[in-house]
């Protein structure tokens, strides 16, 4: 243990205040529609596409994505083969990914990714296009309600809403940062 | 070099097109703000909660450092402390030594800036870059940022296009936001791919996991920690919230309270090193201890770097953030930077309308008017006060508290502004307030004068 450690606990330890009560925060809830979360994610750069059933992803995915595509997935037919130890230069030609959401935010267009749906930590924002499926019944009003339903954060876990995005020229919006060029959630 | 706001915003200010357009810009992202707020119905109890979310950790700061330390241990992540920004710096070099790491990518932190971590590992061979796209601009540049959220704010496309053309090659002239940025996409891929090291700062450490939480809208953060094969988080002790579920409370605030969107496209929490791969945290001190034993000012480690106060800042918005020469610039960075270096910043506190709102739009409910009004009070007690404020103001006070000698001053104000020449009344050295103004025309008479007219006459 270093001496700036034991420093910088006795000085935190002199100098904080008397103790205040933590707040109990109510998990304030709200629209949970699947409406409300196609108008956000819309007005945030995103798209939602209804489809019948998780067996009709392939076809729903074919036509969004007519080219032959780099695609990985744990969903649908994959052309290239992804795990946690795929190296970079594989996972830099991924052109499209389709990964399975978990809970879907509705007043902010977030998506709960969690690690183990991802194949690789790095394939949602090194892909050029991502795709997230998402059971609409999995979709909460609140971020308060979609903290309440995660038991801990997992060993990584990343809320997405809508593709990569900056405004840092002249608050212009751009599309496409360095992240996924796109977001499309296909809600079944 | 020590530069007083005033004189730093002088040069600011003599291109006036540029001033206003800075002006509305930032006006605009106010008014998003605004915009983003009122669709939460809940938003000033979020706000309430927040703050007292904030209240109650710095209250238990010690407790929670340590339930977090042992958490990001437990999940195999190394932990670092710092009591000072070279500790801070010689605890990343030696990590980065370690692994023959030559090449690093950054995502952004102003903590980073704080410590001058560039420079540093520059100095050492290490090439830096950052990887935000307003953050690559001005590193290309050879600038700090002028914005905690916004780091190159305030430049033009065009300077854009200028700095891109020259350090990127793309077509002198281009100034499409579009194209410029993709080829910055272009150019940040090569340097994510080959990054041999990821920093990355952190909005919010979460005690009973250990997790850090890093929001982005690029993905740059995230992009680069996850390729590279050893992620440095570097945090302030202030950056503590005590569950995982108050990142509700604060994820709602955040984004909105900082650019008007519901949420940040990514907000990634980071708990356990990922498969073959390392991950360190530096906790960082650098002066918040002793902020925190400073009751009038401790709030201000309530910060969430959301940056609403300075879009909102009369001051800030027409002087830019360079106008402060400090890493944190606007309201927020005024009631900071004395606590590191009173005698520099100075003039900081001063740097305010005290119209309070920057205290209306802070997400954390942070006094901060309340405290530029305290520093003040402090730089005066410890006579840091430039000569020509506290003579005035001691004249003033004494002219005040006398009745007599105000109706007399009123009287010889009001003769000589209209006898004077305008050159005399106007000189810049002799009356800065004129600068920028005209004098009012003096009135024929005062308003004890107009009273006591309106009586007399109404008695006859």
């Amino acid at each position: 243990m270093s001496t700036s450690r034991e420093s910088i606990l006795a000085a935190v330890r002199a100098n904080q205040p008397e103790e205040v009560p933590l707040p109990t925060v109510p998990i304030y809830s709200g629209e949970a529609s699947l409406e409300r979360f196609t108008e956000v994610l819309r007005s945030i750069g995103g798209e939602v596409v209804q489809v019948a059933g998780p067996e009709h992803l392939e076809s729903a995915l074919l036509q969004l994505f007519p080219a032959t595509y780099q695609c990985a997935s744990t969903l649908v037919k994959a052309t290239v083969a992804v795990d946690t130890q795929t190296p970079t230069d594989i996972l830099e030609a991924v052109d499209l990914a389709v990964l399975q959401g978990e809970i879907g935010v509705a007043e902010n267009g977030a998506i709960w990714l969690p690690e183990q749906n991802m194949l690789n930590r790095a394939l949602p924002f090194i892909t050029q296009h991502l795709v997230l499926v998402l059971d609409q019944r999995n979709l909460v009003a609140t971020m308060h309600e979609a903290y309440a339903q995660l038991p801990s954060a997992g060993g990584y876990g990343v809320f997405v809403a809508g593709p990569s995005k900056t405004a840092d020229i002249e608050q212009s919006l751009v599309i496409g940062a360095h992240g996924a060029r796109s977001l499309v959630v296909l809600v079944y | 070099m020590n530069h007083s706001h005033p004189e730093l915003a002088e040069q600011f200010v003599k291109d006036a097109e540029r001033t206003t357009w800075h002006d509305e810009t930032l006006w605009f992202v106010r008014q998003k703000r605004d915009r983003s707020i009122y669709a939460i119905p809940e938003f000033q109890e979020l706000r309430e909660l927040a703050s007292q979310i904030k209240n109650h950790t710095l209250s238990r700061l010690h407790t929670y450092l340590t339930q977090f330390e042992e958490a990001a241990r437990a999940n195999g992540v190394q932990v670092h402390w710092a009591a000072n920004a070279e500790e801070h710096n010689a605890i990343v070099l030696n990590i980065l030594r370690k692994h023959g790491a030559e090449r690093i990518v950054k995502s952004k932190s102003m903590l980073t800036e704080e410590c001058h971590l560039n420079p540093y590992l520059l100095q050492h061979g290490i090439q830096v870059v950052d990887t935000d796209l307003g953050e690559r601009i001005i590193q290309f540049r050879n600038e700090p940022p002028s914005h905690v959220v916004l780091p190159a704010i305030h430049l033009k496309k065009e300077d854009v296009g200028e700095t891109f053309h020259l350090h990127l090659g793309t077509l002198k002239g281009e100034k499409d936001p579009q194209t410029l940025t993709e080829a910055a996409r272009l150019h940040l891929r090569t340097k994510f791919v080959s990054g041999q090291v990821a920093i990355s700062g952190v909005n919010f450490a979460v005690a009973e996991t250990g997790s850090v939480v890093v929001c982005t809208n690029e993905g740059n953060a995230d992009l680069g920690v996850t390729l590279a094969k050893v992620h440095i988080a570097c945090m302030g002790i202030e950056k503590l919230i005590p569950r995982l579920t108050d990142l509700g409370v604060f994820t709602r605030l955040l984004a909105r309270s900082a650019t008007g969107q519901p949420v940040t496209t990514y907000t990634s929490h980071y708990t356990k090193p990922g498969p073959g791969k390392e991950m360190h945290i530096v906790i960082v001190d650098n002066g918040r201890t002793k902020q925190l034993g400073r009751p009038d000012f401790r709030a201000s480690l309530k910060c969430i770097r959301c940056g609403a106060c300075m879009n909102t800042c009369p001051v800030y918005r027409r002087s830019g953030g360079h106008s402060y020469d400090f890493t944190i610039p606007g309201p927020i960075g005024a009631i900071l930077s004395p606590n590191i270096d009173m005698h520099k910043h100075k003039s900081l506190p001063f740097a305010s309308t005290l119209c309070g709102s920057c205290t209306d739009v802070c997400p954390v409910k942070i006094d901060i008017h309340t405290q530029l009004y305290k520093w003040r009070q402090v730089i005066g007690e410890n006579n840091e006060l430039p000569a020509s404020k506290k003579w005035s103001m001691k004249l003033l006070s004494r002219v005040l508290s006398s009745p007599g000698v105000y109706g007399w001053g009123g009287k010889v104000a009001r003769e000589s502004l209209r006898l004077l020449p305008h050159g005399f009344t106007h000189a810049k050295a002799l009356n800065p307030w004129a600068k920028a103004r005209e004098m009012p025309a003096p009135p024929k008479q005062s308003f004890r004068e107009w009273y006591e007219q309106q009586n007399s006459n109404g008695k006859a």
